[in-house]
């Protein structure tokens, strides 16, 4: 056994150190590889990078009203008299003695998207007095919050990298009205980044929809609470046609848009990775080739068939790794950590940032070491048949 | 054997070798062909120049009141206005069974879209009369296997029927849109607005956008700037756009697909540019001796060169013509199943050739090139 790995270690050396010898066709399937992978990286870091945000968004103690069956807020409706019901319901939480809820309403303004210079879809979001206080982690980094009751806009730090039209200190007119932007707030990581807010009284009254709210949030004492308020609230015929379900919850279910990025990710994944194999076999089989005298001789002097199979095998790992390694970094540099946008479930342009997380790195690894496994299984396998005698005879 | 044939032979003297890149060439057009006819299915739609759209100018999700719609089709320039509403709806599943209906008025939007909706006499009138009836596109009726004639019941996720007091609303099937690529009618429910508007519970007399006709498309802009004019310090301001720039913009929602496609295309050739162009040089330097031998026999330097080449062309194009015909065979396979079908767009063939003239002329230029300058004396040498 020791002497096969000594055997395997002599000719993997020889192997690898021959390589500068193919230099070019090395090189180019390092980079079929390296191109393999990065390809594969951005469509999973983008769908992982959207599912973060969204997922991210929703906390476990709020609870979420909508209308059953309302796919998405905009066409969600809950009714005044509903709100003030479901605000003393079991489990709410208060502050300054009032109930810690939000009745909003979701409306759609155009903002300029800046890396196309095209009109997109912003969602403009009335939320009541308590709005903020429900949504932990939310910071306003610049000017302050709207006034109840004014014209007034906050803007996530988010949508202002993204969009043009919605700057700190601008007036926008939105329906014969002028909006003063006097605020900017962070939130990172949440949809709510991309989001304006304005006060849910002035927005359903400038959007002429008198009382009209589409979803309602409520905080709770814990994340416990949420199924007796559930419960309460499905009791109550008043209430009936109304979803409760956790904030996270609700969010989680938007998440499964990124599914069709998976899928995008795979498909060109496994195609570009097939067509760097063919790479990585010739340039196998090219090794194999040009060191057939030496690996003839070594089989003469006692060396086994799976010493020159290893040496192959290893040679093809490391290429393809070498590969795999150069599209991480290409993927690093090129789009980890970077912003963009795209229309969201909810019909509504979502910001968020490529997500390179260990586990998509780690399957970008297995992929890059399923190419250089195959790549070199049947090269290794020529390898190790080669009849001495012949090899030498034919120099 | 004629230089053809002793290029056919050489391009197959180590098969395996042959096979693998034709493989990978042929994957480098296949995600071309099958990205581009995407694409081109996505931001391609039969426009007319003269056909413009009005739309809220905060959003076009923001409603318009339907007098807005009589003023515009009264302004000088315009030759047919129609108005249409977004009707948010679906058949039996929210998830898989979403249709793009729309409410409209029948008259004006057969004169607005007249070239898409070409459709027999006795179908248009039964739409025309029936109130409470429908037209699908094709593809629609399909698949969810309607007959004209046939009650279907549709769902609304927004709007509430007041004569059911739920969501639900029955039609019956007028008769069925033919959509070619592109026809703005793709995929869509037409239903009577009329009707509509009296039995919602809310929203009444309001409509989503106004398509009309200019008489001419040198008017475009002067009409556009009457109309958002005209509104403009109103509740309701609009933004005039030529249908082409409002399909561009939404299709622009998604994102900058146009970079995405490039790079990945892109991606896609680098990678195996350099795999053919490195395993032609090696392929060439193999032959060494054999070129020696040739050139000794009285071939000419300019006839190595050009059987290189050709060479490299015909593993270039054997790659293409294949990656380009198991694109349009996948299209064609997946568009039996739910969603607006996917064309192979055969302006992707012209793409394709010149790209394979391209990737055979760079792959095989510099083996070509090395084969023509060699020296007898060198090549018999070398070892």
């Amino acid at each position: 056994m020791a002497s096969l790995l000594n055997q395997i270690g002599a000719v993997t050396a020889l192997n690898v150190r021959s390589i500068p010898q193919r230099a070019w066709m090395s090189i180019a399937s390092i980079v079929a590889v390296a191109l393999t992978i990065a390809v594969l990286l951005f469509f999973l870091a983008l769908a992982q990078g959207l599912t973060r945000t969204v997922e991210g968004s929703g906390s476990d103690d709020v609870a979420m009203v909508i209308r059953s069956g309302s796919n998405a807020e905009l066409n969600s409706v809950v009714s005044r008299d509903q709100l003030t019901i479901l605000s003393s319901g079991p489990g709410v939480m208060q502050r300054a003695s009032r109930p810690l809820a939000s009745g909003e309403l979701l409306v759609i303004v155009d903002g300029l998207k800046r890396s196309t210079n095209t009109k997109a879809n912003m969602p403009f979001r009335g939320i009541g007095a308590e709005g903020l206080a429900l949504r932990r982690g939310v910071t306003i980094t610049q000017g302050r919050m709207f006034s109840p009751g004014s014209n007034e806009i906050v803007v996530g730090a988010g949508l202002i990298r993204e969009f043009a039209g919605f700057g700190f200190g601008e007036t926008v007119r939105i329906r014969g009205s002028d909006w003063k932007i006097v605020g900017v707030f962070e939130a990172p990581g949440t949809v709510f980044e991309s989001e304006l807010w304005a006060d849910v009284a002035v927005t359903q009254s400038l959007f002429n929809r008198p009382n009209a709210y589409q979803t309602m949030r409520v905080q709770l004492a814990s994340p416990e609470a949420v199924a007796p308020f559930k419960t309460w609230a499905d009791a109550d015929p008043r209430l009936q046609g109304l979803e409760i379900l956790s904030e996270r919850a609700y969010y989680a279910r938007q998440a499964s848009q990124s599914n069709q990025f998976i899928v995008i990710a795979w498909v060109l994944g496994i195609l570009m990775a097939i067509g760097a194999l063919a790479g990585a076999v010739n340039t196998m089989y090219s090794s194999v080739a040009t060191r057939s005298a030496e690996i003839a001789t070594l089989r003469i002097i006692g060396f086994s068939g799976w010493a020159a199979f290893f040496g192959t095998m290893v040679e093809a790992l490391a290429l393809s790794m070498m590969g795999g390694i150069l599209g991480i970094l290409i993927a690093f540099v090129a789009f980890n950590g970077r912003t963009t946008s795209t229309l969201g479930s909810g019909f509504t342009q979502l910001v968020f940032k490529f997500d390179l997380s260990p586990p998509i790195v780690i399957t970008a690894i297995v992929m890059a070491m399923v190419i250089g496994f195959v790549g070199g299984f049947f090269p290794g396998i020529r390898a190790a048949r080669q009849r001495p005698q012949l090899e030498l005879a034919a120099q | 054997m004629n230089d053809r044939a002793l290029m056919w032979k050489n391009l197959w003297r180590k098969p395996v070798r042959t096979i693998l890149l034709v493989v990978s060439i042929m994957i480098a057009f296949l995600i071309f062909s099958g990205i581009i006819s995407f694409n081109i299915a996505i931001s391609t739609f039969n426009t007319l120049p003269t056909r413009m759209v009005t739309l809220s100018k905060v959003n076009f999700t923001q409603t318009l009141p339907i007098a807005h719609y009589e003023r515009i089709a009264a302004m000088e320039g315009v030759a047919a206005a129609t108005h249409m509403n977004w009707f948010g709806g679906y058949f039996q599943d929210q998830q898989s069974g979403f249709l793009p209906v729309f409410a409209v008025d029948p008259e004006t939007y057969f004169q607005v879209y007249s070239e898409d909706l070409q459709i027999p006499a006795e179908q248009r009138e039964a739409f025309f009369k029936d109130r409470a009836s429908m037209l699908v596109a094709e593809p629609v009726a399909e698949r969810y296997g309607w007959r004209i004639g046939q009650r279907i019941p549709l769902q609304s996720n927004i709007f509430t029927n007041r004569n059911s007091g739920n969501s639900t609303w029955e039609f019956t099937l007028a008769g069925t849109i033919p959509t070619p690529q592109g026809s703005s009618q793709s995929g869509s429910v037409l239903i009577h607005y009329d009707y509509y508007n009296e039995t919602v519970t809310f929203g009444r007399d309001r409509i989503g956008w106004v398509p009309f006709l200019t008489k001419s498309a040198d008017l475009n802009d002067q009409v556009a700037a009457a109309i958002d004019g005209r509104f403009l310090n109103s509740q309701d301001e609009t933004s005039t756009q030529d249908e082409e720039t409002f399909n561009k913009s939404f299709t622009a929602q998604l994102g900058n697909i146009a970079l995405v496609v490039s790079l990945v295309v892109g991606a896609a050739f680098i990678a195996i540019l350099l795999i053919v162009g490195t395993t032609m040089a090696l392929a060439v330097r193999e032959r060494t001796k054999e070129i020696g031998v040739m050139k000794t026999l009285g071939f000419s330097s300019e006839r190595v060169l050009r059987m290189v080449l050709g060479e490299s062309m015909l593993l270039s194009f054997l790659g293409a013509v294949l990656g380009c015909g198991a694109a349009a065979g996948l299209l064609s396979l997946a568009s039996g199943g739910g969603g607006p079908p996917i064309y192979f767009a055969p302006i992707v063939l012209v793409y394709a050739a010149i790209i394979a003239l391209l990737l055979g002329l760079v792959t095989g230029l510099g083996p070509a090139l090395a084969a023509y300058r060699l020296s007898i004396i060198d090549a018999l040498g070398r070892r």
